[in-house]
């Protein structure tokens, strides 16, 4: 909200400085989040009339200038196109400040020039900015041509929370200053009524609840009211469009100086009802049409107050007025509206038509019902300084249910215990009477009225708050006794933080994604759009679908760098996928493709592989006991068929890696092939584990004193038994503490159909070291096995 | 042999010593078996020790033995700097050629900040607690004392999904992390003093500064007779174990519907010190707009189903965005979803 300086002090005795005022304004939230100077801003310039110009000895262009000023004459040189002897012009004087800089005395082409005539642009005032800009010729000479100009206004810009609807307007910034730092106010002065009765006009409220008041004042010979320039200039200063009309302008004065939104209908263009000029607040008719100030056609609702005469509706009420009722230039009778209207409807109404306006703005927050006679007054008392003839005809306040403030139970003792402050009941008093003049001392107990512009003052805590910018945020101690206490990690959390730094450490560089895709992007992720979850209200189509998976976003990412110069990648991320029945769980993805680093010159790196992703993953998820990868039953359709394993522990699955398929990665542009993924559950592995560290801890098994011994064995094999199942057939050999594939090979010497593997068998016994004779024993049960069920065959 | 002799003898043999090694040439073989060796001038001189008698015997075997120390770590100098002289002569290679890289991950700039503000809330007792993403008015809203047609709600654009919460209203994307105080407060009775940092989504245009999908961190304490006092001291506390203890917190009122009083809190700039005019991070104001605060609005705890006569709270937040484009100089908050590896990269 735009606050002009000058114009708010108008209701302050001896107001405060800007600065002090903003420094004041900032200590009680009424932030003032930048300032304006409006008008020009030089100084130092005067009016000074042309006596002489002569060709500049040195430059074609130039002339050298001579001026009166008013008190003396000087000369100056000028490269301007337009100047002529006799003209009246501005003169900037050494040392003035100009938009562009302090002039200073400077040698042009040799010679000294002690000044510079201004152009508009120089000035910075409006006008054609070339050339010198020439001043009325019977200003007196010497005339600091500022004071040609409207007076400057600095003009504050102030946040505004949704909660301060009270002070929404200069005035009620002038008294919240009052309350909080003792000015006294100065009131704005409205029209007396006289004994204007109600002859010729009527008020009906068919919907009590959504309007608490309303005022109307009926005023003829309204003619001709134009804006005086005082109140155009404080208009322009805070962005409003001056219409020159005071029957316009001068309600939205009035709303920037009271903060009641005020409307002012042209009266000749009401139908009239059978006793003259009907007002009727009622809801609009369903499907009823209204053409509104700003020319467009909004269709109604029944929930929807509409202000309407006899017949037809003239404004939506709080919202903005009717074109058919419209004031212009030709106006001659006029009735002005203020009144209360609910804060919600006025709302729900301007957000179904999408219509805002300064009044809407201002009822949505709530305004102050006892305000609206004295607004509407005040807005007849400008049209009559603008238009003397006018008179009112007519006044009608409609206001069954006068405001009645509803007391609350106040004690020191009660504001001092949320503030955790020591505030005197003399202080608390001071702060409650400013909001209350008469209210009665008390000793540290009240019963505090709250003004009618204040209705949020329900509870101790909405008074604590202002008692504490009272005393000032800073008065309230920063100290505590709160007690010690068990701080602990929710589950997830405590298993994605692990995962982190467990990828981390294995080289993967983690990625965030906000998870939002396009109907491409899902499909990438083997859902089908419609049974993602969606947003209704996308802020494009392309962020529709809430994602299933966290694929997408990997490959989305991996296909970004690639176009930046990569040509591998190792990412990981953890977030949430979204079901379509709203339900969410946290994942853990990972995508590797590529070498794990860069190549150097001593050595290069071979690129990863499923193996190279399926052992990292194995190397901390293997540790939970009975951790395995099985072939899925079903796997996501973003891997390729035959190349993805589930990570199962127990009968728990957490999830599958393996390699993206060619079409998911030609969903999200990826060009490059032997893409590897992972992802998996986080809640899953939370459960599984245990709720104290402790016993997550592996037990240590006692190692022999005795050397290992090893043996390597080769043989072929036929390529239908996987290893999985070779693997099996080394349990339940005594000593043999470890089996460890070291070659898998195909080609020369194998025959076709099979490949060769060697496998390196540690035995370690407890008790001694074991004699080649035990070794071969123990080994060769192992070797019939192999024989027997895979037709395995010793290699020589 | 007298004991003066053999005490003659000693003196004779180190300063024979002494001066051979002192020599250029001196070498450690030839010094050793003249003087150390099983046949060497002192081993020899000690064998002859047997024949005097007993009590000057051991006078003078720790003259000796002292000598042969004393002989032997001389020698091993010479050795050591033979040695080291022989290894510069070795072939070399050049030391200056880059290392192997080893493979290096890296977290993201919002985990780092988010852990260190959660290692923050911990310390001061606060436990992370977890939240959906996904809610429904009643928890994003209705229970934080955002009134059904209140122009609070603009302070947050929504998103809806389709999906129906349990009165049939559609749910939505949560706009706060507030929403985890009412569950944390539905499911728990106080006392409480737990913290949750995690996403939140808001249909706003996308630029520099704003985004449709960020993250908040948001602490709340819930115990009988809580203070603002407490919050000011916990807030500053906070903040000092994030940015040094020479910061200082300012606390300014302000409103969020589910606190009263309400409070937004400054941090004294730690990048000038509140010295520079032309600070580009306070703009020279001396002072960092961070969190939001208060003291939990009476109609939460209530819509929680804990009377507020008995229990108060406080609670306080902020972007973790914020934190982190303040702590790694990231000017554009459209960086942090972009994983761009040569900027996730930097911050290992």
């Amino acid at each position: 909200m735009k606050i002009a300086y000058s114009w708010l002090c108008e209701y302050l005795e001896n107001p405060p400085a800007a600065d002090e005022l903003i420094a004041k304004m900032n200590r009680i939230g009424l932030k003032v989040e930048g300032t304006e100077k409006t008008g020009p801003q030089f100084t130092g310039v005067v009016a000074a009339k042309i006596l002489a110009i002569e060709q500049h000895p040195n430059a074609d262009k130039l002339h050298i200038v001579t001026v009166d000023h008013g008190s003396g004459t000087q000369k100056l040189v000028c490269g301007a196109q337009n100047i002529a002897v006799g003209q009246t012009v501005p003169l900037a004087r050494l040392g003035a400040k100009l938009p562009g800089g302090t002039l200073k005395k400077a040698k042009i082409r040799g010679v000294e020039s002690e000044g510079m005539l201004c152009s508009c642009s120089e000035l910075g005032v409006p006008g054609d900015p070339s050339g010198i800009l020439m001043l009325p010729s019977e200003t007196p000479l010497g005339t600091d041509v500022l004071t040609l100009y409207p007076k400057g206004e600095l003009v504050m810009e102030v946040e505004i929370l949704p909660n301060q609807g009270h002070v929404l307007s200069h005035y009620a910034l002038a008294r919240e200053l009052s309350i909080f730092y003792g000015y006294k106010l100065k009131e704005p002065k409205g029209l007396e009524p006289g004994n204007a009765g109600s002859a010729g006009l009527k008020v009906q409220i068919h919907a009590a609840d959504l309007c608490r008041r309303y005022v109307a004042i009926a005023m003829r010979n309204a003619r001709n009211a134009i804006t005086p320039d005082w109140m155009a200039e404080r208009l322009s200063a805070i962005g409003v469009n001056p219409k020159g009309n005071v029957l316009v302008d001068g309600s939205n004065y009035v709303m920037f100086e009271l903060g009641q939104p005020l409307h002012c209908f042209d009266a000749d263009c009401l139908k009239d009802g059978t006793d003259g000029k009907e007002i009727n607040v009622r809801r609009a008719a369903a499907g009823e049409k209204f053409i509104a100030l700003d020319k467009q056609e909004y269709g109604l609702s029944q929930e929807m107050l509409v202000i309407a005469d006899s017949e037809k509706p003239a404004a939506i009420a709080g919202v903005m007025g009717g074109l058919n009722s419209a004031v212009s230039e030709k106006t001659e009778n006029i009735i002005i509206e203020a009144a209360c209207f609910d804060q919600a409807s006025v709302r729900r109404t301007s957000k179904a038509l999408s219509l805002k306006s300064d009044s809407s703005y201002r009822f949505e927050r709530g305004t102050d019902p006892e305000m609206a006679m004295r607004a509407a007054l005040r807005f007849a008392a400008l049209i009559k300084q603008a238009a003397p003839s006018a008179e009112i005809t007519a006044l009608i306040d409609s206001y069954a249910q006068p405001y009645k403030a509803k007391a609350v139970k106040v004690s020191a003792a009660s504001l001092n215990r949320i503030l955790g402050t020591q505030v005197s009941n003399e202080t608390v008093y001071e702060c409650l009477h400013a909001f209350q003049p008469d209210l009665p001392q008390g000793n540290g107990e009240w019963l505090f009225m709250p003004p009618s512009f204040r209705p949020d003052m329900l509870k101790n805590c909405d008074i604590a708050e202002e008692l504490a910018r009272f005393i000032g945020y800073d008065a309230i101690p920063s100290e505590s006794n709160m007690p010690m206490i068990k701080s602990a990690i929710a589950p997830d959390y405590a298993v994605a933080a692990n995962l982190r730094y467990c990828f981390a450490v294995l080289g993967f560089n983690e990625i965030y994604n906000h998870g939002f895709l396009s109907a491409k992007e899902a499909e990438a992720c083997g859902v089908k759009p419609e049974d993602c979850l969606q947003v209704i209200n996308p802020l494009s189509s392309d962020l529709q679908y809430l994602r299933p998976s966290l694929v997408a976003g990997a490959l989305r990412t991996f296909a970004f760098n690639m176009n930046h110069d990569r040509d591998h990648a190792h990412i990981f991320e953890i977030g949430t996928v979204y079901r379509k029945d709203g339900t969410e769980e946290m994942r853990c993805c990972g995508l590797v493709y590529g070498a794990p680093n860069e190549s150097s010159w001593a050595m290069k790196v071979p690129a990863s592989s499923f193996y190279a992703l399926k052992g990292a993953l194995a190397s901390f998820l293997g540790r939970k006991p009975g951790f395995r990868y099985e072939k899925p039953q079903k796997a996501p359709s973003y891997y390729e068929q035959g190349l993805c394993l589930e990570m199962k522990v127990g009968r728990d699955s957490l999830g599958f890696m393996g390699q993206l398929s060619a079409s998911a990665c030609k969903i999200m542009d990826v060009k490059e092939s032997n893409v590897y993924y992972f992802e998996l559950s986080i809640p899953v592995l939370a459960a599984m584990w245990k709720k104290e560290f402790w016993q997550e801890v592996h037990k240590m098994k006692p190692v022999s004193a005795f050397p290992s011994s090893w043996r390597d064995l080769s043989f072929t094999i036929d390529e239908k038994h996987e290893w999985a199942a070779i693997e099996k057939a080394f349990g339940g050999v005594k000593d043999l503490a470890k089996v460890k594939l070291t070659d898998v090979f195909k080609g020369k010497n194998v025959p076709a159909g099979q490949r060769s593997l060697t496998v390196r068998f540690v035995f370690s016994s407890m008790e001694k070291t074991l004699t080649d004779e035990e070794i071969s024993s123990r080994l060769k049960g192992v070797l019939e096995k192999l024989e027997r069920k895979f037709g395995a065959k010793l290699r020589e | 042999m007298t004991p003066e002799e053999w005490k003659g003898k000693l003196s004779a043999i180190k300063d024979s010593f002494s001066s051979l090694i002192s020599e250029k040439k001196a070498d450690y073989e030839a010094l050793y078996q003249r003087f150390l060796g099983r046949k060497g001038e002192l081993s020899l001189l000690l064998r002859d020790l047997k024949d005097i008698t007993a009590e000057e015997r051991k006078n003078l075997g720790m003259l000796g033995n002292a000598a042969k120390q004393e002989l032997l770590s001389a020698a091993e100098k010479i050795k050591a700097a033979a040695a080291a002289h022989s290894a510069k002569a070795a072939p070399q290679i050049d030391i200056t050629l880059p290392g192997i890289n080893f493979p290096k991950g890296s977290l993201h700039p919002l985990t780092q900040t988010m852990d260190r503000i959660s290692a923050a809330f911990l310390k001061l007792g606060f436990s992370l607690e977890d939240g959906p993403l996904v809610e429904d008015d009643w928890h994003c809203f209705e229970a934080l004392n955002f009134p059904e047609c209140h122009p609070a709600r603009d302070m947050q654009d929504t998103f809806y999904v389709n999906a129906k919460d349990e009165k049939g209203k559609d749910k939505l994307l949560r706009t706060q992390t507030s929403t985890v105080q009412i569950r944390v407060m539905e499911k728990q009775n106080p006392p409480l003093r737990v913290f949750h940092p995690g996403r939140v989504f808001r249909n706003e245009a996308v630029d520099a500064s704003h985004a449709f999908a960020f993250h908040q961190v948001e602490g709340l304490y819930v115990d009988k007779g809580v203070t603002m006092a407490d919050l000011k001291w916990t807030v500053d506390a906070f903040m000092k174990d994030l940015f040094g203890s020479s910061v200082r917190t300012r606390f300014n009122p302000s409103y969020f519907p589910f606190v009263e009083p309400g409070a937004e809190v400054d941090m004294s700039c730690v990048f000038c010190k509140g010295q520079a005019e032309h600070c580009p991070v306070c703009k020279g104001t001396g002072w960092l707009e961070l969190l939001g605060s208060g003291m939990v609005h009476p109609n939460v705890l209530r819509a929680c189903g804990h009377d507020p006569e008995i229990w108060s709270g406080f609670a306080f937040g902020c972007g973790i965005e914020r934190f982190a484009m303040l702590l790694y100089g990231i000017s554009d908050m459209r960086m942090f979803f972009e994983n761009d590896f040569r900027l996730l990269e930097q911050v290992r």
